[in-house]
Order: C-alpha cells, then structure tokens, then sequence
C-alpha cells in the first residue's frame, strides 16, 4: 500500500513496548486494504499477510473485525502482543477516519 | 548449570510446562549435539540474511559468527522500511538497508561495532516454545559473556543486559523444520549515528533522547569487558558448550549452502522483498 491521500493510520505500543502500526484505505464503510507493520514477532510471520487478505472487504465495526482477528489467531503464536491487540490497532486507525484525521 | 553428560549420549531439549524460571529436562538420546561452527568474518547485508537462511534450509546444526561490510541496518520482517529508516542518510553514508526473515525491530550493524551471531538447527534440538528457546540461547550467551569479564543476564524476551542496559538483541523464527536465531553483539555503540540512520518521528534528535538511549543501551567496550574478537567468540563459543552441552567443530558451507545462499541473495536485493511493507 503506498503513502496517498486516502490511507488511513494508526498504531499502538502494546505492554512491553512493541509497536503494532496499522495503514487501511477504506471505500464506504469497508476495508479496501490493509497493512500492519512493527517490531513485533509472529509465528509463522506469513500469517501476516493472510490476516490482511481476510479483512480486505469487512465492515470497520470492532465487533466485525474481532470476529474475523481472534479466530484467525488459533494457529499463530505471538510473542509480546496479543490478538485483541490487532483488533485495538485497527479500532484506533478507524477512530482516525472519524475524526477526519486522513494522512 | 553446566553439562555433565558423556561422550556417548547428549541431552535432548524438550518442552515443558514453565512455572517462573525456564526449567528444564534431560533425558538420553542419540541426537547429537554436534554444531558446525563458522567464523564467517565480513559479508554484506543481502550475503548475510542469504546465508543464514541458506543454513536454516539445509538442516546442518550450526553456530555461524559474523560481520557486517558495509555497515547496514537491518529492519524485522513486519518493519516498513519507508518508516524505520532514514534512507537517504544510509544511502550518504554507505549504509546497505535489509529486510530480515524475522521479525522485531530495526538493527544498526556497525561494520566494527558488533558481533552478529545465529544459531540454527533442527526444532527437535531445542525446547518447543519460542519463549523456551530465546531463554536457552539468550542465557547461554550470558554465561559466556562471563568469560570476557561481564555480568550479562537474559532479560525480556530476547535481550541480553549487562548492569540493566542492553548489550544484546535478537530475532528468531521457525522454518523448514529448523530454528534460526540471530542476534547482535555490541562491541561499541555510537548513539549518534545510530540516530541519524533510524526514523525516530523527529527530524532532530535531541542531546537528552541521545542520552537517555545510551542510558538503556551499552557494549562491551563501555562495560570495560575485554575487546579483543578472537576472545569475544571464544567466550560465546564456551557458552554454549556449558549451557547446552553443544560440540562443535570447525567448518564451511556446503557447496548446496553456497548455491542457495547466491540464490537467496538475489531475494535479500531486491526492492520487491525490502519494501514489501
């Protein structure tokens, strides 16, 4: 995803000082894309870009986007962050696109 | 803990439930612990990551040190490198920029400052739980540090710190039935380059944040430990022969090794694999 007009961001720094950033551009209500990005540790680290493509098209509600993050984490470790705190990240990001903070 | 098995049998990791302090189990196998120790001196970025991961694919256990030449900086894999890095500045100084195959955060490799180290092997040579295996390493590396004068202890996940301060960082991941472990050294530390290499969210650094890193991090030369590298990896070296009970002896990449690790490099070049996030 390039830096354009558009593109939604936010981040979170998690207990223990990890960083979780999260870029999205959305059309109407849905997620068109989505990228996160940080110092954090995913195992097997693929997984990463499979929980992007299974959000491209879902509704930005938090309970839309828990229903589809905290399941998807069944098979991946995380060391030093947790699921929920994927779904607070893009929680943060959409907050940004309430308040018309568009970069 | 020291090793205390014979010749004959060697301990084999397994996991375990943890209740506070790592503990562990032995019992008596035939999987060697014999390690293939490679003094590999300087490479570049893109023949360094290519290497480490052409020895993660070809499932030889082995202890690789090495260097960095040109000095570069290496971001985790889920790192953005528009982000992380001051590009411009790297490019003015001569600095290589790579993407690792795992995660954490953006590492500034001096090309004289720093000891890089991994260590890479079966997954059935080492405890399951990733928190397990940062432990093992991380502690094993602290207990050789003793012997070139520091009093190093594992901290967090994966931090090695000498008096409260970080003296060495490290990234691991699991792949093709192997475990590769990484991680930095710091011989000397220079806060200030550092800085001008990374993207800290301010076009100027401070004196205050340059001190305030330098107060969280430090290096061998700071800590008064000895300097000289041949006795810097010989001190690694011993610790994990005592903490894991690893043999090892001398040796090469396998001409297989050489052929991936050309191959991968051309992966660790491009503009594909480093901007990819």
């Amino acid at each position: 995803m390039k830096a354009e007009n558009g593109i939604l961001k936010g981040e979170l720094k998690v207990r223990g000082g990890k960083l979780i950033k999260c870029r999205m551009r959305v059309r109407g209500s849905v997620i068109e894309e989505i990228k996160f990005s940080g110092d954090f540790f995913m195992y097997p680290e693929e997984k990463i870009e499979e929980l992007e493509e299974i959000l491209k098209g879902v509704e930005f509600k938090e309970e839309k986007i828990r229903g589809m993050v905290i399941p998807f984490f069944d098979n991946t470790e995380l060391i030093g962050e947790s699921p929920e705190d994927f779904v607070t990240v893009v929680s943060i990001t959409i907050k940004n696109l309430k308040k018309g903070e568009k970069v | 803990m020291s090793s205390f098995l014979g010749e004959k049998y060697s301990r084999y990791w397994q996991d375990f439930e943890v209740y506070g302090e790592a503990t562990e189990i032995y019992h008596f196998s035939f999987i060697s612990m014999e390690f293939r120790l490679i003094n590999d001196g300087w490479r570049n970025a893109y023949e360094n990551m290519a290497v480490d991961e052409a020895i993660l694919m070809n499932n030889i256990p082995t202890l690789r040190l090495y260097k960095w030449k040109p000095s570069a900086i290496s971001i985790g894999y889920f790192q953005s490198m528009e982000e992380e890095i001051n590009l411009e500045e790297c490019k003015r100084q001569g600095v290589d920029v790579v993407r690792r195959i795992t995660g954490g955060g953006a590492v500034y490799h001096d090309s004289d400052g720093e000891i890089t180290y991994s260590v890479i092997c079966p997954q059935e040579m080492l405890p399951r739980k990733i928190m397990d295996i940062y432990s093992l390493i991380c502690s094993s590396l602290a207990q050789g540090l003793a012997y070139i004068g520091l009093n190093a202890r594992h901290e967090g996940i994966n931090d090695i710190v000498v008096n409260g301060k970080k003296i060495s960082g490290s990234a691991l991941t699991k792949k093709y039935g192997n475990v590769l472990q990484h991680g930095t050294l710091l011989l000397k530390v220079d806060v200030k380059k550092m800085f001008s290499l990374l993207k800290v969210g301010k076009e100027k650094i401070s004196d205050k944040e340059i001190r305030s890193v330098e107060e969280r991090v430090t290096s061998v030369e700071k800590e008064g430990g000895v300097m000289d590298e041949g006795k810097v990896k010989e001190a690694l070296i011993k610790g994990f022969e005592e903490k894991m009970g690893l043999k090892f002896y001398e040796g090469e990449l396998t001409e297989k090794e050489r052929e991936d690790a050309e191959k991968l490099r051309e992966k660790y070049e491009s503009r594909e694999w480093n901007f990819k996030r």
